[in-house]
């Protein structure tokens, strides 16, 4: 900022300290004007008072959902099972759909730069920004309620993700056994098994895995829209009013998630 | 007889950029232990990678066993490299593979593609990867991953992988300078006497003129891609290394 | 072309001595193969018990076009044009920005509390922010929502609430997991000169991850962004809702004009993200 041959003088220091309180209480009172003008629009403008009622109505409302709904539990272990293998496929063919997109995607592997790398980009991008939700909806309209729209949207969501991730790290490869393998006459094909794989595949496998946790979460809401799974019992608990069997779902799906949290990190342990 | 000719070789990083070798030229006899000494920066790292064509020169002349190795094809120059191996400075292991596949993979210029995807190595190579594990001092370590090891073992590892190639001539890219000292001496020496026991010619470029004194027979020194020394070991004296040095305090 | 190969001597002993050495390791290869064939015995087991049409998945994709080519063709622009949806959006940008910003200050302290090496009280207080954060973050965001909008009613307020949640569980497992990654020197300097726990998250944990936390912040911003283009599907308010009914009356023109505004507006937050993740980067 300053040119070590003019020092600052007690002035200057005073100066540049004022400027930055300022541009800081600045950059506050933005973040604070924007916090007022969404309050207002939300909370104040958009929310029915009349309808939530008195903290005691709330308090009311909420103790529907205290308590479990022992006669349901035996018919939620058939849709937990499809909850939990509509993750692992729907993981499982995102993969298999990422590997074009990676190997466009990555800049050093990309066979046509001006036009591979633009369109990998471009659908990772989109597999990404739109939401499990309207995925779903799209597959259904395409192959129909069920189980397959859901492994779909799946897909969907997670080979952007998966897909950007390793592009970075092929991007990122040590090039020294790259090296290696040229220099005593290695193919092609030889660099990409013996240089490049054993370094991207533990990458990408803990990609996968942490992809894979998180869609054990997406695809138990995916049955709101009739692709299958806990999601569909839940709108059903929700429909016929029975909260405590909606609350048992939930727990359903928390220990759910709870076994793929346990798998994940053991398994990605190994994998180092 | 010369097994290695290299002529008026110039090369450059990139087509603009400024030259690093200006014109270099010597010759590898069959039983050489041939050091190439210099200041970093000097061009020692491209001349040696322009023997195997890692790095292209933009002219010279270079023939290895009689084969002029610029005139030859993506192929044949893979077939080539095949007979030259190599050691490096960072050792340039594949580090997540165990210590056997590493030393086998040096038999990937022979083998196909089918059996190199399912590592499929014949019973002579396998032979011949233990004999050389043993040979080195790691046969406690075979099935360990090479990121497992220390600096010192990894680099025996990377002997024994370019051992494995039956190589013609060995080029050794500062195989020490990621080493102490101790450590550094011991794995010159093992180099020292593999050579000695395959009849392998050795060129080696090494920032350590002790080292080199030691154990090379014949020593070049390179200045600013150009060379200042050619002789046998005997020959470098004090005003030839000051010469070779000229920016540096000795 | 020729290789002059010269008889060189090869020393090494060769076959005096045969050396025993296979690539199978018992058990290890044993188990490593068995786990493998379990996988895929399970997933084998998944597609018939799911019924899933495998022939079909290639076939889908020409449909898929077609469907895609032939309804959602050209979107309806006029449609998202509309101030009504417009105003929508905006309702979203806010949502989602307080649902983040009431998140993330509470993820703050549950950051704190959920971080085994600086948690105030090991027995009670720790385990009971690593249930919250765990349940905060395994309920899905649409889940939230529905429970929200039962309690509250449909609006605004449930979709803030709803991301809140979510923004909670999301950001407290990775500021927890930033804060057991300090240096924890700094913490016992200020413990040594007598500090309360307040004093050492204020001057010994947070300094040293303001920046991680930052970069948290962006990313939960990312996610949490997505998320409100959504909720309003189950009433909980911006345009989620348009997105439904529009679905359901089967506009797919205008579905197709929604869902390309929702790229854009994800598109438009993650330039705005990465700016000012470069910021906070160089700032560093």
């Amino acid at each position: 900022m300053q040119d070590q041959a003019t020092p600052l003088t007690l002035d200057d220091v005073v100066r540049l300290r004022r400027r930055k309180k300022g541009v800081q209480f600045g950059i506050f009172a933005v973040l604070i004007g924007l916090v007022l003008w969404s309050v207002q629009a939300t909370v104040i403008d958009d929310t029915d008072w009349q309808r939530i009622g008195t903290l005691a109505d709330i308090g009311e409302s909420v103790a529907h959902f205290i308590g479990v709904d022992f006669a349901l539990i035996p018919s939620l272990l058939g849709p937990t099972i499809e909850t939990f293998m509509i993750a692992c496929i729907g993981t499982l063919l995102g993969l298999v759909f990422c590997v074009p997109m990676i190997w466009f995607g990555a800049l050093n592997v990309t066979p046509f730069k001006p036009v591979t790398y633009p369109i990998a980009r471009v659908a990772m991008t989109l597999s990404r920004s739109i939401h499990e939700i309207v995925w779903a909806l799209i597959f259904v309209s395409a192959v129909g309620l069920g189980a397959f729209a859901g492994i779909l949207a799946i897909a969907a969501r997670s080979l952007g993700f998966i897909a950007k991730m390793s592009a970075e790290a092929i991007e990122n490869i040590d090039h020294k056994p790259v090296e290696a393998i040229r220099a005593m006459g290695g193919s092609n094909l030889q660099v990409m098994i013996y240089a490049i794989l054993p370094q991207v595949l533990p990458v990408i496998l803990g990609i996968v895995i942490f992809e894979w946790e998180i869609n054990i979460r997406r695809s138990s809401v995916l049955g709101l829209v009739g692709a299958g799974g806990l999601g569909l019992v839940f709108f059903r608990q929700m429909n016929t009013f029975n909260y405590p069997g909606v609350t048992t779902v939930i727990i359903a799906i928390l220990m759910l998630i709870l076994i793929g949290e346990v798998v994940s990190h053991y398994s990605r342990k190994a994998l180092i | 007889m010369a097994i290695l000719e290299v002529e008026n070789l110039r090369a450059k990083y990139s087509a603009r950029g400024p030259e690093i070798l200006k014109g270099i030229s010597f010759e590898v006899e069959d039983n050489d232990f041939f050091a190439i000494i210099g200041p970093s920066g000097a061009g020692k790292s491209t001349l040696i990678r322009c023997i195997n064509r890692l790095i292209e020169p933009t002219s010279g002349d270079i023939r290895l066993d009689g084969t002029d190795m610029l005139s030859l094809d993506t192929r044949a120059l893979r077939r080539k490299r095949r007979h030259i191996g190599m050691i490096f400075q960072e050792f340039n292991l594949i580090n997540r593979m165990s210590v056997m596949d590493n030393v086998l993979s040096g038999r990937l210029g022979y083998v196909g593609a089918i059996r190199s995807i399912f590592r499929v190595f014949t019973n002579r190579d396998i032979q011949r990867a233990l004999e050389l594990l043993e040979r080195v001092g790691l046969q406690d370590h075979i099935d360990k991953r090479a990121d497992q090891l220390s600096g010192g073992q990894r680099q025996r590892v990377g002997i024994a992988r370019a051992l494995m190639q039956e190589p013609n001539l060995l080029l050794l890219d500062e195989p020490t300078s990621a080493l102490d000292p101790k450590i550094s001496r011991e794995v010159m020496e093992l180099i020292r006497t593999m050579a000695n026991e395959l009849k392998v010619p050795v060129l080696c470029n090494i920032h350590d003129v002790q080292l080199a004194k030691e154990f090379c027979n014949k020593i070049i020194g390179l200045q600013d891609g150009y060379k200042m020394f050619d002789g046998p070991t005997e020959t470098l004296d004090q005003s030839s290394l000051e010469e070779i040095y000229a920016m540096e305090v000795l | 072309m020729t290789m002059p190969e010269k008889a060189r001597p090869d020393t090494l002993r060769g076959d005096d001595v045969h050396r025993e050495w296979s690539r199978f390791k018992y058990p290890q290869t044993l188990i490593n193969y068995g786990v493998l064939f379990g996988i895929l015995l399970f997933f084998s087991y998944s597609i018939h018990y799911l019924n899933i049409p495998l022939e079909r998945i290639l076939g889908m994709f020409g449909r898929l076009g077609d469907v895609l080519a032939n309804r959602y063709y050209p979107p309806d622009l006029d449609y998202i044009a509309d101030t009504d949806y417009l105003d929508s959006v905006i309702e979203t940008v806010q949502m989602a920005y307080l649902g983040t910003l009431f998140g993330l200050t509470l993820a703050i302290f549950l950051g704190w509390f959920a971080a085994y090496n600086v948690s105030p009280s090991r027995k009670y207080i720790y385990p009971v922010a690593r249930l919250v954060a765990m349940g905060c973050r395994s309920v899905h965001e649409m889940i939230w929502a529905i429970l929200f909008v039962t309690i509250l009613g449909f609006g605004l307020l449930p979709g803030v609430l709803a991301l809140t949640m979510f923004s909670i569980g999301f950001a407290g497992k990775l500021f927890a997991e930033e804060v057991e990654s300090i240096d924890m020197g700094e913490v016992e300097a200020i413990r040594a000169m007598g500090g309360t726990n307040l004093q050492v998250f204020v001057f010994g944990v947070f300094p040293q991850v303001r920046v991680a936390f930052t970069g948290i912040a962006i990313y939960t911003w990312d996610v949490a962004f997505r998320a409100a283009t959504v909720v309003g599907f189950v009433g909980a308010g911006g345009m989620g809702w348009y997105l439904k009914r529009n679905i359901m009356q089967i506009e797919t023109e205008r579905t197709a004009a929604i869902l390309l505004s929702i790229v854009v507006l994800v598109v438009i937050s993650e330039l705005i993200s990465a700016w000012a993740r470069s910021r906070v980067s160089k700032a560093q």
